[in-house]
């Protein structure tokens, strides 16, 4: 018994001790972000300071092309969502539920094509871009990723689980295939499309090489891309940069404030995959 | 004429063969932007390319006889080896250990599962911009403290021989979340008939730590250390943003060493394309071998 109690006091320090590792450096930034520059870069360092501005959050549009930053990066990033959502939708309905000849060969494809790292080539991706005029461009930014092999592999995983002759019913109704797609199967898989697009939406917007390689102009840079790229290991205005950092990670910090479930949903269905 | 219309709609409504139209749009999309590139890396690789298209040529394999000569490509791999080695086990482990402190649902473990994930959903951008101010020799807070407790100037991500372990500590506190959530559901997926019984038996917590949760969550763990293995090995954003590479060469992965060769002057892409080729047949060969590894493994634990 006593032990017992010795080890659930320990885990309780432990995890306060890691709450407090995870939360601090989020403190700092935030109450950073309203700090005067010069106690931002005082010696001897301190967390509080005696006065607090807004001039940074003010500032960080002069300094930074921050407002561009976000605006490409809502661009991108949810025009990814929106075109991958129904097109690996489409595909994993089909997947999941149709017999059709040449099926398991096609779905393979698309298994090997997951395993794939982006960093392997990324090069020759880089040159086809340029061929075709798409750097630089929303379109170049979002044309690679309108498919995903996990994403397709997500909402197949979802279809599977729904009633067999729910499509039979609705055929003799006189619905067509769209219609069975688009008027049956998607108002059931809600919660499965969620899922996949708030784990879309946070895989890129928080991308940095895909985006540093496919712009190369400052003001069509993301958040991440451009932070990196104009900050990275020389911070020429702390507390624009404070207040920048903010506006970049807030965004997605309120969306998993509201849907949690949804986060870590996309974090285990992703790591279902075999 | 509308007949004919007619019977081409009849034909493609029939299930067997919209299916094809179905997942036309995203096997198009995966063959011209993930395939195509990816064979492309094999043949460019042969080739002397530069990204004005100037002076292409034939190379054979002249790129990958210079790569066994790259000193600082045969360094890049051994900074992404060291990283991955520093990271992939601290973070499933503090992965692991987490999950099992916090997997009763009770308030505080369900706060606790909420706070780890927060950094989740930051960019290593921004994590990269906080921890580089924090842990800055001149003006970080906690460098400051550490030099108070004692700690010579501290001065990480600038230091030749802390830099890797601090960026592989700073992708830990990024990244863990993931791990421990993912581990999360699988022990929650255990059957509690078996702590009862071996509660039953006198194991202690230990014991049914080791003879009951790692054996039934097996597959989810092997499953982190792979996924975790192949990603440290890509290493890219938090490095680029903390050293840049720096000091001296000391933290370049291979990733960074490929976009430096092919996107910085003479942006040698046909060499890069190279490295790139032999970069990923080292992936795939130690995640092979690593798969076969955990499969024994568990063939044994079962």
């Amino acid at each position: 018994m006593k032990t017992s109690m010795i080890r659930e006091v320990l885990s309780k320090i432990f995890l306060i001790f890691l709450l407090l590792i995870i939360i601090f450096p989020f403190f700092w930034l935030l109450v950073s972000s309203f700090k005067n520059e010069k106690d931002i870069i005082t010696y001897p360092p301190a967390i509080l300071a005696l006065t607090y501005t807004f001039d940074n959050y003010v500032k960080v549009r002069t300094t930074i092309p921050l407002m561009a930053y976000l605006k490409n990066t809502v661009i991108f990033a949810g025009g990814v969502v929106l075109t991958s959502s129904l097109i690996n939708s489409l595909a994993a309905y089909a997947f999941a539920r149709i017999k059709f000849k040449g099926r398991n060969i096609f779905f393979f494809f698309v298994l090997l094509t997951m395993m794939m790292p982006f960093q392997i080539f990324m090069i020759p991706l880089f040159m086809q871009m340029n061929k075709l005029n798409l750097l630089d461009t929303y379109a170049g930014l979002i044309l690679p990723r309108m498919a995903s092999a996990s994403g397709i592999f997500l909402m197949r995983s979802f279809f599977v689980t729904l009633p067999k002759d729910l499509e039979e019913s609705a055929r003799i109704d006189g619905l067509n295939e769209l219609q069975i797609f688009s008027k049956i199967m998607l108002p059931l898989c809600k919660p499965a499309i969620l899922t996949m697009s708030i784990l879309t939406l946070m895989t890129n917007w928080k991308d940095l090489l895909y985006p540093l390689l496919l712009t190369n102009s400052t003001n069509m840079r993301t958040l991440a891309a451009g932070l990196a790229l104009l900050v990275g290991q020389n911070i020429f205005a702390y507390g624009p940069v404070m207040a920048g950092t903010i506006i970049s990670i807030l965004p997605l910090i309120i969306l998993y404030a509201f849907m949690q479930k949804y986060f870590v949903q996309g974090a285990i269905m992703s790591g279902l995959k075999e | 004429m509308s007949d004919k219309i007619k019977a081409i709609v009849r034909f493609w409504n029939k299930p067997q063969h919209a299916a094809y139209l179905f997942i036309l749009p995203a096997i198009l999309v995966l063959s011209i932007f993930t395939v195509i590139p990816l064979i492309g890396t094999f043949i460019i690789g042969f080739f002397n390319i530069n990204i004005f298209f100037t002076n292409t040529s034939f190379a054979g394999v002249a790129n990958f006889m210079r790569l066994i000569q790259d000193s600082r490509a045969i360094n890049a791999l051994g900074n992404t080896l060291y990283f991955t080695l520093l990271q992939t086990p601290v973070q499933v482990g503090v992965g692991l250990v987490v999950s099992v402190l916090i997997s009763k649902s009770t308030i505080f473990n369900k706060f606790c599962r909420a706070v780890f994930f927060i950094p989740v959903v930051c960019s290593l951008t921004a994590i990269g911009i906080i921890w580089s101010v924090l842990l800055d020799g001149n003006i970080g807070i906690i460098s400051y403290y550490l030099l108070r407790l004692g700690v010579q100037s501290p001065t990480f991500f600038r230091d030749p021989a802390l830099a890797m372990p601090t960026v592989a500590v700073m992708t830990v506190w990024a990244n863990f979340g993931v791990t421990m959530t993912i581990l999360l559901a699988a022990i929650q997926g255990v059957s509690l008939s078996l702590y009862e019984a071996a509660e039953m038996d006198g194991a202690s917590k230990m014991r049914q730590f080791f003879h009951i949760t790692i054996p039934q969550i097996f597959p989810a763990l092997g499953y982190c250390l792979l996924t975790n293995f192949i990603g440290s090995m890509q290493v890219f954003d938090q490095v680029y943003v903390t050293t840049g590479g720096g000091p001296n060469f000391k933290t370049e992965t291979i990733v960074q060493y490929i976009y430096s060769r092919g996107f910085t002057s003479p942006f040698e892409l046909g060499y890069a394309s190279a490295i790139s080729a032999v970069f990923f047949a080292i992936i795939a060969f130690l995640s092979l071998l690593l798969n076969v590894y955990m499969s024994r493994k568990e063939a044994g634990l079962s």
